[in-house]
């Protein structure tokens, strides 16, 4: 499951890469689902690694039931993380409650791309649309474009 | 049911296909008189029925070409340093109201109103010039005359009589012209603008569903309809494939909707994949209003208005797909928007599949037929043979397994007559035109 998890995920990213160059522009419907799916698959991931990390510690060494616990609940909080969570994690604001040490994957999946310099990483583009409908029902308000740089950084 | 096969091909035979020649939209008027066609060059063609002759018999109800015009360019957007398609998403034509036609086109950012008209006749006898348009020496005219119009070889002529532009930041999917026959609606991705026919200038912003924070962004617009004769209603169909149903007295703004059409997702059916089959791809209301048909990448559903918590009937296309899923978002399959479309008495729904196939399900006597469109399988005015995919087990003579489909041939639009059993059919970039056999 997770090697197909991981598949669907570097599917998901180089496609989410390749829809940036497309003529017309990025479209807005296919890089929701597109994000959607990837996401759905790296959670899926990430759940089966961190057991994979887990399970061999638990043979080697004797542990309190309560250390086991904490151990646990730490998985728990990471797994049911929300998914509309910003993705790009501000790890100082992390959960409070628990201050173990998170179970973190030890390696950067190979299947992401080199990390380089880019220009407007943070902001989104600012734009006014020329305004178009005299009587105002909605008021003019500035344009962004779809974020898909933080979806695919946020591995 | 038997259909008999005449073939109207659109284009000239060719070994590779031109990207500019793919057709992206079929669409029949009001009366089945014309058809227009749009394509991914932003060319719209439009075929005339020919007129039923005693000295032709055979040549009853043929499509030939009417008029050809470009209808839209590519256009660069420098403030956002991209390309803008000038692929035609949708055609919706306008109630004739005099001898002239009218069409609505779009692509992803532009509505055009374009007029069709006939010349036969040129005026003769102008005073101030010559027949070839020279301009006269006035030293030269000695009498006065009174131009007169002739006869000449019809020309066909379109012409932009409006351009309804600047109102959509994100791609435009549908058009659907309103009842009242004064305004239209546009839909992109996120907002619904309603336009009167007339005013290009401004446009009403009616739906908008884009969230404050881009990154909530959860569900995108994916097509719109206007009731058949309920001016005040319509519906939106949604990337998580809900239909939303709006009435405009209610409120000037429609965000909150009047009815939600949602089905339950089966657990048993999950998979990465769900949330991009689940979306909806066209929603079309039947003649009668009475009914509104969806189409996901799976199914066909057919919904009651007044019933929101379950489609009345649901048809599966080509249900031997879901287990492919996985090669089908590899090859970008799974992302084809596939249209539907109702016949003339909302007795019969038609869409299309791979392998240019295309299906047709009976509504009243729940039987479905598939169908191919292509040169081989359909000589002229030859009789349909029905397809069928093997999905396991032995295969039979005739029928193709699911490995052997080819998924580069697919049908995404096709057009029925309002009245007559005459089908439009799209296979990339051919039309093929079939009506029911004649006796």
């Amino acid at each position: 499951m997770d090697v197909e998890a991981r598949r669907i995920m570097a599917l998901s990213i180089s496609k989410l890469y390749s829809s940036r160059t497309q003529r017309g522009g990025l479209r807005l419907h296919r890089s929701l689902l597109l994000s959607m799916t990837m996401r759905a698959a790296r959670d899926i991931y990430h759940a089966a690694v961190e057991q994979e990390q887990v399970v061999p510690c638990a043979p080697e060494e004797p542990m309190d039931t309560k250390e086991q616990d904490t151990v646990n609940d730490s998985l728990k909080e990471v797994n049911t993380r929300e998914p509309k969570d910003n993705l790009e994690e501000d790890k100082e604001n992390q959960d409070s409650k628990s201050r173990k040490r998170r179970v973190k994957t030890a390696i950067e999946p190979d299947f992401l791309p080199p990390k380089k310099a880019r220009m407007d990483t943070d902001e989104e583009r600012q734009e006014v649309l020329k305004p178009n409908n005299g009587n105002g029902c909605r008021q003019t308000e500035t344009l962004t474009a779809f974020p898909t740089n933080r979806a695919i950084v946020a591995c | 049911m038997c259909v008999c096969v005449r073939a109207c091909v659109r284009a000239c035979v060719r070994v590779c296909v031109c990207a500019s020649d793919i057709i992206s939209t079929v669409e029949f008027n009001s009366t089945g008189e014309l058809l227009a066609t749009g394509d991914k060059g932003g060319r719209v063609v439009v075929f005339q029925r020919e007129q039923e002759s005693k000295n032709q018999p055979h040549r009853r109800g043929e499509y030939n070409v009417y008029s050809t015009f470009q209808s839209h360019e590519p256009e660069f957007d420098y403030l956002k340093s991209l390309e803008i398609e000038e692929k035609i998403n949708k055609i919706r034509w306008l109630p004739q109201q005099n001898a002239a036609y009218f069409l609505l086109s779009t692509n992803d950012k532009t509505v055009k109103l374009w007029k069709i008209s006939e010349r036969d006749k040129r005026p003769e006898g102008y005073n101030l010039k010559d027949e070839e348009g020279r301009i006269r020496d006035p030293t030269t005219i000695t009498a006065l005359r009174v131009p007169v119009l002739r006869p000449m070889d019809l020309m066909v002529e379109a012409t932009p009589r409006r351009i309804f532009s600047n109102a959509h930041t994100y791609h435009i999917n549908s058009i659907s012209v309103n009842s009242d026959y004064e305004t239209y609606m546009s839909t992109d991705d996120l907002r619904i603008n309603l336009w009167n026919l007339e005013i290009t200038n401004r446009s009403f912003n009616i739906v908008d569903i884009k969230p404050a924070n881009m990154e909530e962004l959860t569900e995108v617009i994916t097509a719109a309809e206007f009731h058949p004769n309920q001016c005040n209603t319509f519906v939106y169909s949604s990337s998580k494939g809900s239909i939303k149903l709006c009435d405009m007295r209610e409120s000037a703004l429609c965000d909150n909707h009047s009815k939600l059409f949602e089905e339950p997702e089966d657990p048993s059916n999950r998979s990465f994949f769900s949330e991009i089959i689940s979306s909806i791809s066209d929603v079309k209301f039947s003649h009668s209003g009475r009914y509104l048909m969806t189409r996901d990448y799976l199914a066909v559903k057919v919904w009651d208005v007044n019933m929101e918590n379950k489609p009345l009937e649901t048809y599966q296309v080509h249900d031997y797909l879901r287990s492919k899923l996985c090669s089908l978002y590899e090859n970008d399959c799974i992302f084809d928007k596939f249209e539907c479309v109702w016949n003339g008495t909302d007795s019969v729904l038609m869409t299309g599949s791979y392998n240019n196939f295309f299906r047709m399900f009976d509504r009243n006597t729940k039987r479905d037929v598939t169908l191919e469109a292509s040169r081989e399988n359909s000589k002229p005015r030859a009789i349909l043979k029905p397809r069928k995919v093997c999905v396991g087990g032995k295969r039979r003579k005739d029928e193709i397994s699911v490995d052997s489909l080819d998924f580069s041939k697919k049908i995404l639009h096709t057009a029925w007559h309002p009245s007559e059993n005459i089908i439009a059919v799209a296979a990339t970039n051919n039309l093929y035109i079939f009506q029911d056999k004649v006796n």
